[in-house]
């Protein structure tokens, strides 16, 4: 019996045998193969990699839930079958017995009426036909009859023949009628051997049966398997590792969802988890993608920013030693700021012919672009005091209008530069204690003692396009230098200081700058523009700055003074 | 040929270019906040191009210019003065035109770079205004 032959103990489940394999339908492993995975790894069973689960996939063997199914149900329901049929068999058999031993009885009976009587024994043509007439049946085996001393009368079959168990022996009393003695016995065997043939047929039939029940159940059982739990399962499988691979597939459910069915729920679940790694991993992917960028531009900020760095080495090269000035008697203090590393301010200090010459320009713009704009401007003012020699602040402002207007070509048509600087000229004369301005869009300012004052230059600064017909023009002031008074030339970066919570949220101004500049006029001149540059960040109180910045603090050295003429 | 006239102009203020306004069916043209833009020609461009569009078209309407500006940096003052001339140009053909300076009180900055422009104006009338 097949249930004998693949006993489940057979098998021990953690090394399974090639035998049950071979026999049974195809390996887990092959559809995977099918499939085009192949696993090295999985020969190392406690080899754990990040793809585990294609050695648990491997692992397990998926046709062997089969397998499983079928060794622990079909035993039980074997045994179960046989079990009922050989009892019905037992059933039917006894029944049959019964019915049997009723029958000899009953004809046992009947002869023995028949034959009693008194001296029946004398007359054998009494009984002999009778006792025969129970030959007729076919399962008569024997019959015997004794007279009332037990002496045998008459004997027919062979009553040794066959096994007694297959014998059915039944007796019967000859009486007279009243409760007198016995006249004598009969002795009736018949034979039980058709009743053993019948309950052998139902044996074999009870096998045969069992036979082609396992046979229906494997088959059922297979096909219901491999369709409802294997393929689902495999898919689920497959999708599993299209995962792992990062291939975001959901797993296709065959039919319409049922929510009783678990598989479906499973898939379901494992869909929803991809959707959800899958958007994970997108917000990963975007997320390296927005690092990728940061990166690059935190790397195009680091090449910007090294190369203004280098741009701000070049044009601080370009500024005068803040020194330059000191054998021509006075004392000098530079704040110059630019907003972004390099800006449009550019200063200017050098003792020239006894004379000391002071500049401050603020061009338009900032950054990199008004460093351009100082770089012609310093080229230009070169040019103007080495070569052509002029010594008037009005003339070299006249002649550096010209010049930047025609270097930017704002001279000609078409021109695209809307370009140009304001600017402040000082020049110091130590023999006369004399200082002569001129400014274009830059003032210069004065404090002596509690005394203010602001010398305006032109309006309009120099450079941009000029509208036709429109001269330049500007005024020169002298100013006599005495002991106490401070001069300061600055851009409007100084004064434009936007203070960040102040009702009305205003610019500090012109009067503000002068206000601390006049509270420091005792400090020496380096440690007033300190002072003020300390009290230009309290007053912006972290709103950022608008502009450059460039101040130039300058007065007579206290002692040094000629005597006026 | 102009670009075509826009009835109004309006631009919400960032942290480095005014609030505009420019309310050109009504005549009621408004710059309010800080001017620094990066590239002031920009900005400025298209505004004085459509006023100047607005100027050709129409004669007879009263212009009000109203600037209250807390910062300007001198490109952004550029663009201005370029902004005040065809208006002050418009004043002496004969419309009406008022510029509306307001500052903040006590911000001497502002008030004389208002003056500064005052000047420049013969034509159209230019208020100061100080708001407290």
């Amino acid at each position: 019996m097949s249930v004998e032959a693949m006993p489940p103990e057979a098998t021990p489940a953690p090394t399974r045998g090639g035998s049950l394999r071979g026999a049974g339908p195809r390996r887990n492993s092959d559809f995977l193969r099918a499939a085009g995975f192949v696993d090295a790894s999985a020969a190392e069973p406690g080899a754990m990699r990040p793809g585990a689960l294609r050695g648990s996939a491997r692992g397990r063997d998926l046709d062997s839930l089969a397998h499983t199914l079928f060794l622990r149900i079909y035993p039980v329901i074997a045994v179960v079958v046989l079990v009922t049929q050989i009892g019905i068999a037992w059933v039917n058999y006894r029944d049959q017995l019964h019915l049997y031993t009723q029958r000899a009885e009953l004809m046992a009976a009947l002869t023995a009426k028949a034959i009693a009587r008194p001296a029946w024994s004398a007359s054998p043509e009494i009984y002999r036909r009778q006792v025969e007439a129970l030959t007729l049946d076919p399962a008569f085996r024997s019959a015997t009859l004794r007279d009332a001393a037990g002496a045998v009368v008459l004997s027919l079959g062979d009553a040794r023949r066959g096994r007694s168990f297959e014998r059915i022996t039944a007796q019967a009393d000859l009486s007279s009628g009243q409760d007198g003695p016995a006249l004598g016995r009969l002795t009736l065997s018949i034979s039980a051997e058709d009743l053993r043939g019948n309950a052998e047929k139902q044996a074999v039939m009870a096998v045969v049966t069992s036979l082609i029940l396992m046979l229906a159940f494997v088959l059922t059982l297979h096909a219901n398997v491999r369709r409802h739990v294997l393929a689902p399962l495999k898919r689920l499988l497959l999708a599993m590792r299209e995962v792992e691979h990062k291939r975001w597939v959901p797993v296709e459910l065959d039919r319409a969802f049922r929510a009783s069915n678990e598989i479906d729920v499973i898939s379901q679940a494992f869909n929803r988890m991809v959707d959800g790694l899958r958007s994970g991993d997108e917000a990963k992917q975007l997320l390296q993608q927005l690092e990728q960028a940061h990166q690059k531009l935190e790397d195009a900020n680091r090449l910007v920013m090294e190369s203004i760095g280098y741009a701000r080495r070049i044009q601080s090269s370009v500024l005068p030693d803040r020194a330059a000035l000191d054998g021509s008697g006075l004392e000098v203090a530079v704040l110059w700021e630019p907003l972004h590393l390099v800006g449009g301010d550019y200063f200017w200090l050098e003792s020239i012919d006894g004379l000391g010459i002071l500049v401050v320009a603020d061009c338009t713009g900032h950054g990199v672009p008004g460093a351009f704009l100082t770089l012609i401007v310093a080229t230009a003012l070169d040019r103007l005091l080495h070569e052509r020699g002029l010594r008037d602040p009005a003339a070299i402002l006249d002649a550096l209008d010209g010049m930047v207007r025609a270097q930017l070509r704002q001279d000609g048509r078409g021109s695209e530069s809307d370009d140009g600087l304001d600017c402040g000229i000082c020049v110091w004369d130590p023999s006369r204690s004399e200082i002569r301005f001129a400014g274009a869009g830059t003032a210069l300012t004065t404090i002596d003692g509690a005394a203010v004052t602001r010398i305006r230059g032109a309006k309009r600064g120099l450079g941009y396009p000029q509208r036709p017909g429109e001269r330049f023009s500007v005024d020169e002031t002298t100013l006599r230098i005495t002991p106490g008074m401070t001069l300061y030339l600055m851009t409007d970066g100084i004064t434009d200081q936007m203070g960040a919570a102040r009702p009305g949220r205003r610019l500090l101004g012109h009067r503000g700058v002068t206000d601390i500049l006049a509270s420091h006029q005792r400090a020496p001149l380096a440690e007033q523009v300190a002072r003020l540059d300390a009290a230009l960040g309290a007053y912006r109180e972290g709103e950022p700055r608008r502009d450059d910045m460039t101040l130039v603090a300058f007065r007579p050295k206290s002692g040094d003074m000629p005597r006026a003429a | 040929m102009g670009p075509p006239t826009m009835d109004r102009i309006q631009l919400a203020a960032t942290d480095r270019s005014p609030q505009v306004d420019f309310d050109f069916a009504s005549g009621h043209l408004s710059l309010r906040g800080e001017s620094y833009p990066e590239d002031a020609a920009a900005f400025f461009g298209p505004l004085l191009q459509s006023l100047r569009a607005h100027l050709a078209e129409t004669s007879a309407t009263p212009i009000v210019f109203e600037v209250g500006l807390a910062y300007f940096n001198s490109s952004s003052a550029k663009a201005l003065m370029n902004l005040f001339m065809p208006l002050e140009d418009a004043a002496g053909a004969g419309r009406p035109v008022t510029v509306r300076w307001r500052f903040a009180e006590g911000d001497e900055t502002i008030a004389e770079a208002g003056e500064d422009f005052a000047a420049d104006f013969a034509h159209a009338r230019f208020e100061m205004v100080e708001e407290a």
